[in-house]
């Protein structure tokens, strides 16, 4: 069970979907916070998801704010890479240059497949931290080596 | 102090250092918080700059540092950083995903001791505990230059000698040669204490001039010290005094053409006055720069020190520009007088408490503006000697009612609401304005002169002035806050309050003060809207009525030297201010 964990989280890293970020935060669980990582992976979620409803409504109103957009991608890229959440940050970035390229058509794509990747990691993670919490909370804490 | 001592004292130190951080990003908060627990600080957090700030405002002394984002809904993370280093004097340090040097200047500008980026690692905040030792240092290098004893300076920081000693030693191995040579010097703490270097306005023109000469861009410390060619001034302090002119600059070419040449009475004022208080970001060691009202008190030609200090901070960038932007150049003076004005703003601070504050806030930007339009170089030597004794007596010639009137106009328009900072540097300017307009009227009874002040300022056409004066009582407020905290930790005030030479001048400031301060400002906190300022000032008021006292003995003796009368300018000024206060 815990080598099924390590090669799940060893392919998500494999895969882009995680970088070196999320690492660091597995450094900070500890005893004294047993289920760092995933607690904060639940808060990002709830922003995030947040975060793109939000945009979804600004960008359905038809309106194309770009620079509220690019204000709310702001966001959404700052706390995914803080999480180490690379393809999702990846698109990110790419709705942000298209924001500035003024480019609606590039903003409505980019969030598109941007909502597929966050999608996509986020039951990853989940499928992650439950076979995590069925391996036992020691394995969360380590690192694959 | 051995080493071990040392080493055991302060080996304590960054485990435990409380720091705030704000970051309206729960996750991107939860994981800082995580890192900070890492490196074994004490750490609150919120996401709301609004919490923050009165998490910050209930109690000074409960946090040795600050985090905050940049973007932020409830408030922008520049302005946080304005209104911490005004009202809290606390390093803080911006956090942001933008990694655009544009923001980290701007973090810079209004006062950020440092700039992460996001995501943040642990290493980087492993070593933010510097900068809370490096403003305490800073703070007591200052309070040290002005004091004549040892230890006094030390008195209101409990850690700060150790962190000296402490810090003169981490610093000379991580630091840059700026420290080095201040290092030099001071090997251990107790032989920190320089006398303060007042920057005076012959000697602030010196520095322009070579600042000048190099090209702003390329002024270097050490070769404007070549330049300035004046002994017993060390890289050190023009290193300092570049800076804070720098950052004054910035702010206000935001705001008005470039003043450079003509700033100096302004920049003078403000780094002058504002030394102790809230130099958070600009360390305030530099002995250059008295404590805002301590420094003038004490200091004598320029009370403005607390002025620049505060035009400094994010609130004096602020009060800054909102001065600058409001229709003043009539504003700010247009006549030389206005220097003089500064200057009375500045000594303003010194008789009230709060006064003092504030006036280091405005004085600084109408400064600017006045030399900007004036040129006030030459007036200001007359007029900004003494905070106090501008105050009181030289501004007579140069305190035309234009000034007080251009002062009282500006003031209103100028007065940011937001920032309360601004609206101390009105209330300042109001001040210095009635200050100086009673002084130079002579010493007319207070009452008269504050009244004929206040008319005057009408006439002018400021006739909403007496209003603001009373409406706001922000002013005082960040002003105080500060103040105690400056003069406690800097003491400068307590230099000042050592020399108490003016008895009886003093004694009636002091009484007057405690009297007006006692229940106007009471008066004027609970009405006033910015609970947050009314706090400080409160606060301010009792603390600072004991540093006040020494610092008005200094500028009082120093505007009796330059002035006429000096009770009655004494009175003049106290008067006036009283009657404005009680306005108020």
């Amino acid at each position: 069970m815990q080598r099924q964990v390590a090669l799940i989280k060893q392919s998500l890293f494999d895969q882009g979907y995680l970088d070196e970020q999320f690492m660091e935060l597995e450094e900070l669980q500890d005893d004294a916070n047993p289920n760092f990582v995933e607690e904060v992976a639940t808060l990002y979620f709830k922003d995030s998801a947040r975060l793109i409803n939000n945009i979804e409504q600004a960008l359905e109103r038809g309106s194309f704010d770009f620079n509220r957009l690019d204000n709310y991608m702001h966001q959404f890229k700052g706390s995914s890479t803080s999480i180490g959440a690379s393809k999702v940050k990846t698109e990110c970035t790419m709705f942000r240059e298209y924001c500035r390229a003024g480019n609606a058509e590039g903003c409505l794509r980019t969030f598109k497949q941007l909502k597929k990747e966050h999608a996509t990691l986020r039951k990853k993670l989940e499928q992650y931290f439950q076979l995590a919490r069925q391996a036992g909370p020691k394995e969360i804490a380590r690192r694959p080596k | 102090m051995t080493v071990e001592q040392d080493c055991v004292a302060l080996d304590q130190f960054p485990v435990g250092m409380r720091v705030l951080a704000v970051d309206d990003d729960q996750t991107c908060l939860r994981i800082l918080e995580s890192l900070l627990h890492r490196c074994q600080y004490h750490v609150t957090t919120t996401n709301q700059a609004q919490k923050a700030l009165e998490l910050l405002r209930e109690n000074k002394n409960k946090f040795d540092l600050v985090i905050s984002d940049v973007d932020m809904p409830d408030m922008d993370g520049f302005k946080l950083l304005e209104l911490v280093g005004l009202e809290m004097d606390l390093p803080v340090i911006m956090l942001s995903a933008h990694s655009d040097p544009k923001y980290v200047m701007k973090g810079v500008t209004h006062g950020a001791c440092d700039y992460l980026l996001k995501p943040v690692r642990i290493e980087e905040l492993k070593n933010i505990w510097q900068h809370v030792v490096r403003s305490r240092f800073d703070k007591n290098r200052g309070s040290n230059n002005g004091d004549k004893k040892d230890g006094s300076g030390n008195e209101g920081v409990a850690n700060s000698d150790q962190n000296n000693g402490r810090a003169n030693r981490k610093r000379k191995d991580q630091y840059n040669e700026d420290e080095d040579e201040e290092r030099d010097d001071n090997d251990d703490p107790s032989s920190q204490k320089k006398p303060r270097v007042v920057w005076t306005v012959e000697l602030h023109k010196k520095f322009v001039a070579a600042v000048n000469q190099l090209g702003f861009e390329k002024a270097m410390p050490k070769k404007i010290l070549d330049l300035m060619n004046v002994e017993k001034l060390t890289r050190e302090n023009v290193a300092s005094h570049l800076q804070k002119f720098r950052l004054y600059l910035k702010r206000i070419s935001g705001n008005q053409q470039a003043i450079m040449a003509n700033s100096d009475l302004h920049f003078l004022q403000m780094s002058n006055g504002l030394d102790g208080f809230h130099h958070r970001p600009i360390p305030a060691g530099s002995g250059q720069f008295h404590g805002g009202a301590a420094a003038a008190a004490g200091m004598r030609p320029f009370p403005p020190n607390g002025i620049l200090g505060r035009l400094n901070t994010p609130s004096g960038i602020g009060g800054v520009r909102s001065l600058s932007s409001s229709p003043s150049s009539g504003m700010f003076l247009q006549n030389p007088t206005d220097l003089g004005k500064f200057h009375h703003v500045s000594s303003l601070p010194l008789n009230h408490i709060d006064g003092g504050n504030i006036l280091q806030g405005l004085p600084m930007p109408l400064e600017f503006d006045q030399l900007q339009t004036n040129n006030n170089k030459s007036i200001i030597p007359g007029n900004s000697m003494a905070a106090f004794p501008s105050f009181p007596s030289t501004q007579q010639s140069s305190l035309p009612n234009n000034n007080s009137h251009l002062v009282l106009q500006g003031h209103p328009q100028a007065s940011p609401s937001a920032f309360p900072g601004h609206q101390i540097n009105k209330r300042l300017e109001h001040w210095s304005n009635a200050v100086s307009s009673s002084s130079s009227t002579l010493p007319p009874p207070p009452a008269q002169n504050s009244n004929s002040i206040m008319s005057h300022q009408f006439d002018d056409g400021s006739s909403s002035y007496s209003i603001p004066f009373c409406d706001s009582t922000i002013p005082l407020a960040p002003a105080m806050d500060t103040n105690p905290r400056a003069f406690y930790r800097t003491t400068d005030l307590d230099s000042n309050a050592n020399v108490q030479p003016g008895g009886v001048y003093y004694d009636s400031l002091q009484m007057r003060q405690s009297g007006n301060y006692g229940p106007t400002t009471d008066a004027l906190l609970s009405s006033n809207a910015k609970e947050g300022f009314i706090v400080g000032q409160q606060k301010l008021q009792s603390g600072f009525m004991g540093a006040e006292a020494g610092s008005l003995d200094d500028i009082v003796n120093s505007t009796m030297k330059q002035s006429q009368g000096d009770l009655s300018e004494g009175d003049l000024g106290y008067g006036g201010f009283s009657s404005l206060r009680t306005c108020l």
